[in-house]
């Protein structure tokens, strides 16, 4: 007859023991937790005062790149990789570029010269998540008057690298997520071969698919200076509302001028981010100018002695920067609209 | 059911007694942790006599021998006459001292990238002291980037020091000490490479005129986060502060800022050739400040350009306005 009240008795034991339970990991965990926590994030006697760590996990790529070694070459030093967590160990102050644009992580291996000591190179394999990432750091790194890595003898029987350049003494190359560096000593036409050499083995090496950026057939070919596209990850002209921005550079009659066009999540957004960016343009001094080109719906802004341009069309928030004539940039700006247009259609 | 029914009611003394256990918890729990709660996060608690403060290594000024501006590409010559133009090496150096040497060492990177200081500007700055000053003995040293040895050997500054004499240090955990800028907001009980300064008499900097993605550019002022210690990355998110702090907590007797070739774009790394443009200038002077101003001009970038300048400025590291101490100036041909 007195079983409820039993029960109930049991049930509040068994409560009572159950939050006692939890309380009691909750203070395991805040005392694991605090003998743990990283004093040196406030420069804290840290453990090992002044030398910070290098971390190889030696479960990625690094493990064969020795192997990527070309004839008359041999490993200088181990291979290290680098998380975002230490990027800033390797290239310092270039880490934030890497990791605004998706960096996920970097691997690095020396070469040598067996014959001379003073040739050596250097591979950066930057894995950075998607070819899109690649591409960005790539495009807006890429040194302005190299020659492009595209000739037979560049390949040395590796694949046709699309986003690939070489100056002097380093080759520089985006293939599908990765981002590749190789930067030699000196400039030395041997070093150069056997930098071609390596560069022809890692696209195999990394099971590597050739990169496909859809968005750069979108702007119009005339005029356009040859591998000048760039792809802007975040703070674009300088707005921090215009994100995920493509540019290509065009020449009118001698004069430089910049398209730009970035494919938002629709086309209200677009409209949205095309408004901010032209309110960013006028609160920042730029005056509102009206069109002189009736055939095109778009915001004109005298900057500073320049015209910008902004427009949408669906998806795509567009525009002209940085032009010296106003009819220049409402020339080109009809040029994309129709490039545009003919991808909407 | 009929003996929960049954069961005899809470009565009011009872209840009120209840109440009151209940209430006494919560105000002893309320109590304690609030007595316990940190507002402020952990703070340093080192003993203020633990701290270290770096030496004044700095000079007497002389009017119109702050600073020297040469032009030429051979960067033997033009810190020679650099040096000359201030009142020579023997203003800086007195015979007997002891004199550390802080070249950008950064990166395990080859001297022709010019993301370090250049090996034979580091060598000729070590032949003067130990010539013309005959100073006792001359320590290279810096806290790299990466792995220190590799920065050493690679960039060829210290087969280019030891092989003139002077001895190079490279980092250890037991040399360093921490430090608290005073008035520094972000410099408090922070390592330092400290030990091989406080033996020193005399400290001059070297430092190559670069690109920094992060703050506009790397000059003499920035080549001192060489000498923090820790996990000073995190100082990135507050570049010009660090930088400007940096000047306030480093006070060197000269600063020699290598601009023959400056990495125009893509630094602090760099990494092409193509990266670096030919400048033939070679700044020296007492006043960290004013040679930054004047080398951002290098790098087509205005004062205004980088605020770490005027913020350095404004806490008494020097001047921005850089003609106003007359420099004197000389071409190499």
């Amino acid at each position: 007859m007195d079983s409820a009240p039993k029960r109930a008795k049991r049930l509040e034991s068994a409560i009572s023991f159950c939050l006692l339970a939890v309380l009691f990991l909750i203070a395991v965990g805040l005392f694991l937790k605090q003998s743990d926590s990283d004093m040196g994030r406030f420069g804290i006697y840290t453990a090992v005062p002044g030398l910070s760590s290098q971390k190889s996990e030696g479960n990625g790529p690094e493990t064969t790149l020795g192997t990527l070694a070309p004839t008359g070459f041999e490993p200088l030093s181990e291979p290290q990789a680098y998380t975002e967590e230490n990027l800033y160990e390797k290239i310092n102050g270039k880490a934030p570029l890497y990791i605004e644009s998706g960096f996920r992580k970097l691997f690095t291996q020396r070469f040598v010269s067996k014959d001379d000591q003073n040739l050596w190179m250097e591979l950066f394999l930057f894995d950075m998540g998607t070819a899109k990432n690649a591409f960005s750091v790539y495009s807006v790194q890429r040194r302005p008057d190299a020659a492009p890595m595209s000739s037979v003898e560049d390949r040395k029987g590796g694949q046709t690298m699309q986003f690939a350049y070489k100056t002097t003494n380093a080759l520089y190359f985006a293939i599908d997520k990765y981002y590749v560096e190789l930067v030699g000593s000196a400039e030395s036409q041997e070093l150069l071969e056997a930098m071609l050499a390596i560069a022809g083995k890692i696209p195999a090496q990394l099971a590597a698919k050739d990169t496909e950026i859809a968005e750069l057939r979108l702007f119009p070919q005339e005029n356009i200076v040859p591998d000048s596209f760039k792809l802007h990850s975040a703070g674009v002209f300088g707005f921090e509302g215009l994100t995920d921005t493509f540019t290509a550079r065009y020449t009118f009659d001698g004069s430089s001028l910049t398209a730009f066009l970035s494919r938002r999540q629709n086309a209200q957004d677009a409209q949205l981010v095309a408004e901010s960016y032209y309110k960013f343009l006028i609160n920042n001094g730029g005056v509102d100018k009206p069109l002189i080109n009736k055939n095109i719906e778009a915001k004109v802004v005298e900057f500073y002695g320049t015209t910008e341009i902004v427009f949408t069309t669906g998806p795509f928030l567009a525009g002209i920067h940085e032009a010296q004539n106003q009819q220049t940039a409402e020339k080109l700006a009809e040029m994309l609209i129709n490039k545009l247009k003919e991808v909407a259609n | 059911m009929d003996k929960q029914n049954n069961k005899k009611p809470v009565g009011r003394r009872e209840f009120l007694r209840w109440a009151g256990k209940a209430g006494i918890s919560i105000a002893a729990a309320s109590t304690v942790s609030y007595l316990l709660y940190d507002a402020t996060g952990p703070q340093p608690h080192r003993p203020a006599d633990d701290l270290v403060t770096l030496p004044d290594f700095s000079v007497k000024q002389q009017p119109g021998r702050t600073m020297s501006i040469v032009k030429g590409s051979d960067r033997v010559k033009t810190v020679d006459k650099a040096i000359e133009l201030l009142g020579g090496i023997e203003r800086f150096v007195k015979p007997g001292e002891t004199v550390a040497i802080k070249p950008n060492v950064a990166f395990a990177s080859p001297p022709m990238l010019g993301a370090t200081a250049n090996p034979q500007l580091v060598a000729e700055v070590v032949r003067l002291c130990y010539g013309r000053a005959r100073a006792k003995k001359v320590i290279v040293t810096d806290n790299p980037i990466n792995d220190p040895a590799s920065c050493f050997t690679l960039s060829g500054i210290g087969k280019a020091a030891e092989a003139n004499g002077a001895k190079v240090i490279l980092p250890k955990p037991h040399l360093f000490k921490h430090t608290t800028l005073k008035g520094g907001r972000l410099i408090k009980d922070w390592p330092v490479f400290y030990e091989p300064l406080a033996k020193a008499d005399k400290l001059i900097g070297i430092a190559p005129v670069k690109d920094h993605h992060r703050s506009g550019a790397s000059m003499s002022m920035k080549n001192w986060y060489g000498l923090l210690g820790g996990r000073r990355n995190i100082f990135h998110q507050d570049i010009n502060t660090i930088i400007a702090e940096l000047a306030m907590m480093v006070k060197p007797a000269l600063v020699i800022l290598d601009g023959t070739e400056v990495m125009i774009t893509n630094g602090p790394t760099g990494g092409s050739a193509s990266d670096l443009r030919r400048t033939n200038t070679l700044i020296a002077s007492t006043d960290m400040v004013a040679a930054d101003c004047c080398g951002c001009g290098l790098l087509n970038l205005r004062v205004s350009d980088l605020p770490y300048l005027a913020k350095a400025a404004s806490a008494g590291a020097g001047t921005t306005d850089y003609e106003s101490l007359k420099p004197k100036f000389a071409t190499i041909s």
